[in-house]
């Protein structure tokens, strides 16, 4: 052993300069965030919670009853059941057993007419499994409590067009779809506000 | 007086907090030498391989995040490249970039959670917290790209799936820059710590043709030596592109494997610096990438279909199922050598796939690595080799 050596083992050198990097710490801003009192931003096209979108003008959610979405999901947890009832399909049961997702959003990319999305709300634990099976009433009801939170006056998610995709690889009303306005026009009209400013 | 000494058998996990996951281990100990060590895994197994062949290609691709949830950006871009190579797509350039920076973001991730666990394991509470206030970083940048944090699903068949932006990219530069000092920060903690040296020096060592023997790979084959990297042997993606090395050990104990996971930092951190430098514009998606809902048989596909799912031309899709039957690819994981080998027949699902996990190998090895040693170093060797049990038990 050489005598530097032997000298910083005496004096223990190694271990001060680490006890010394964590007393640095101690005077530095921390970093923690106090989860159930402060809560972290999350970022625009995280994959949280299931809601359907409710169509501003009609008031109902956009479902067309295709069922790419049943047909592309990995974990097979969306179940629709569908009817044509003159001439029209007519979704009369949607269901998204939540607890069984994987949340890959494959279903929100498949969809041809924006219908269904993954808000970024992501406390929605439950005490019991049963809670986690959203039917319509219950996804329509997701979208609604996820926009109070929302605070901006229109909505977009980002896996409905997945930036940097070639846009001709999508049906056309997923092509055409802009931002959607989360006030219902009713509202609007109510609110008094001009018309010309819903389109 | 009569010899009365008699083995021990002692139960080690699966609730081990130390033993990351659900790891058993069955030690015959005499004293506090280990006579014998049976690792018994299983406790995690979902059955991924088999649920795979249900699922086409496009919905496989989601499972493989849950094989090794600490990098399941590697894991997406393993079996990407099995299906390209059988599909025979063409990744373009800028896909290519994307993928190599987010691996090494994920391997920079994995190894963070590694040293954090292992030093606690070892009795170094501090890392573990320096690394976990490193990794969120990281995780936010995930998030801020794929929408999630952990499960990623990221890369696509023929590409990726988002593009990435300004904000990101001067967010990560930003990472990038600090990162170095930050690892110097670790070591400042536990690379001359007596602590440290004394429970991972001459611990779990391993000869490097034993090492080859056992079917190791990664950071815990070239601990002992041995020059072997998937990337720089059959690189992939835009690895023969960017310049990197590749860290050795010595003497293929605990401490050399950990010595070479804080290299790989570094080199880590150089990759993802050359990409962002050299990340050039253009399409993320190859334009016969399959669409997101795969016909059920390729080889049916009839003519109003094509209109809005086909993705290769029919004459083309005979050839290459002729040609090729079956495919291995292979990536460079966090925890060594990721295989995907996949058996295809005639319709959009795979036949057969099989993966070959480095932690499986891994924990194999467990039983040569313990054999001899202290019931305390245990814990040591099993932090060394880094294993996840979900790739593991699949
Ligand atoms: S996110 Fe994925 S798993 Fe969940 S419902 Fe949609 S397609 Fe199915
Ligand atoms: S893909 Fe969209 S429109 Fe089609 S069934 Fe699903 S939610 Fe409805």
């Amino acid at each position: 052993m050489k005598v530097g050596e032997f000298i910083e083992k005496i004096l223990m050198i190694e271990i001060i300069k680490g006890l010394w990097l964590t007393l640095r710490m101690l005077f530095s801003k921390p970093v923690t965030i106090q989860y159930p009192f402060e809560r972290r931003k999350v970022h625009e096209g995280f994959r949280g919670r299931h809601a359907l979108v409710r169509d501003p003008f009609t008031g109902n959610d956009k479902c067309i009853g295709c069922m790419r979405c049943t047909t592309v999901c990995p974990s097979r947890c969306i179940h629709i059941k569908r009817e044509k009832r003159e001439n029209k399909m007519v979704v009369t049961d949607y269901v998204i057993e939540a607890s069984r997702c994987i949340y890959c959003a494959y279903c929100v990319e498949a969809c041809p007419v924006c219908a269904l999305v993954l808000t970024e709300d992501y406390e929605y634990s439950q005490y019991s499994i049963e809670n986690l099976v959203f039917d319509k009433e219950r996804l329509l009801k997701n979208w609604d409590e996820f926009t109070k939170k929302w605070g901006k006056d229109y909505y977009f998610n980002k896996f409905w067009q997945p930036p940097g995709i070639d846009p001709s690889r999508w049906p056309k009303t997923k092509r055409e779809q802009g931002p959607i306005q989360i006030k219902r026009v009713e509202e609007i009209k109510r609110e008094g506000i001009d018309e010309s400013f819903i389109n | 007086m009569t010899d009365n000494t008699k083995e021990l058998i002692i139960n080690l996990g699966p609730q081990h907090p130390a033993t990351h996951g659900v790891l058993r281990l069955i030690l015959e100990v005499e004293g506090e030498i280990i006579k014998k060590c049976i690792p018994h895994i299983g406790y995690l197994h979902r059955g991924v391989e088999k649920l795979s062949e249900d699922l086409t290609y496009v919905q496989v691709l989601p499972l493989t995040d849950r094989l090794d949830y600490l990098s399941s950006m590697i894991n997406n871009v393993g079996f990407c490249l099995a299906i390209e190579k059988l599909m025979g797509i063409n990744v373009p350039e800028r896909a290519k970039f994307i993928r190599t920076m987010m691996a090494e973001m994920a391997r920079i991730c994995s190894h963070l959670l590694w040293i954090a666990t292992h030093a606690l394991d070892i009795g170094a509470m501090t890392v573990f917290l320096y690394a976990m206030r490193d990794r969120e970083k990281l995780l936010e940048m995930f998030e801020m790209v794929t929408g999630a944090r952990l499960t990623v699903s990221y890369p696509r068949i023929g590409g990726v799936r988002c593009d990435i932006n300004d904000k990101f990219l001067e967010e990560l530069e930003k990472f990038i820059e600090e990162f170095p000092s930050k690892v110097e920060e670790y070591e400042t903690l536990i690379d001359r710590n007596r602590v440290w040296l004394k429970r991972t020096k001459g611990v779990g060592v391993i000869t490097a043709e034993e090492a080859i023997n056992w079917g190791l790979t990664g950071p815990t084959l070239r601990g002992s030596g041995v020059y072997y990297d998937v990337r720089k042997f059959f690189p992939y993606d835009a690895y023969d592109k960017v310049e990197f090395e590749v860290p050795v050990g010595k003497n293929g104990d605990v401490y050399d494997r950990y010595k070479c996971r804080m290299l790989e930092f570094r080199q880590s951190a150089k990759i993802i610096k050359q990409c962002i430098e050299k990340l050039p514009t253009g399409p993320i998606l190859a334009e016969e990438a399959p669409r997101i809902r795969m016909p059920s048989s390729p080889l049916k596909i009839n003519k109003e279909d094509i209109q809005f799912e086909i993705y290769l031309m029919e004459k083309n899709i005979e050839d290459f199922i002729k040609k090729f039957t079956e495919v291995y690819a292979s990536v460079e994981a966090p925890r060594g050598e990721l295989g995907f080998y996949i058996v295809c027949d005639e319709s959009a699902k795979p036949y057969r796939m099989r993966v070959r996990a480095p932690s499986f190998v891994h924990a194999g090895a467990l039983s040569r690595l313990c054999e001899g040693s202290l019931i305390a170093d245990v814990i040591a060797n099993i932090g060394s080799i880094d294993i996840v049990l979900g790739e593991c038990d699949r």
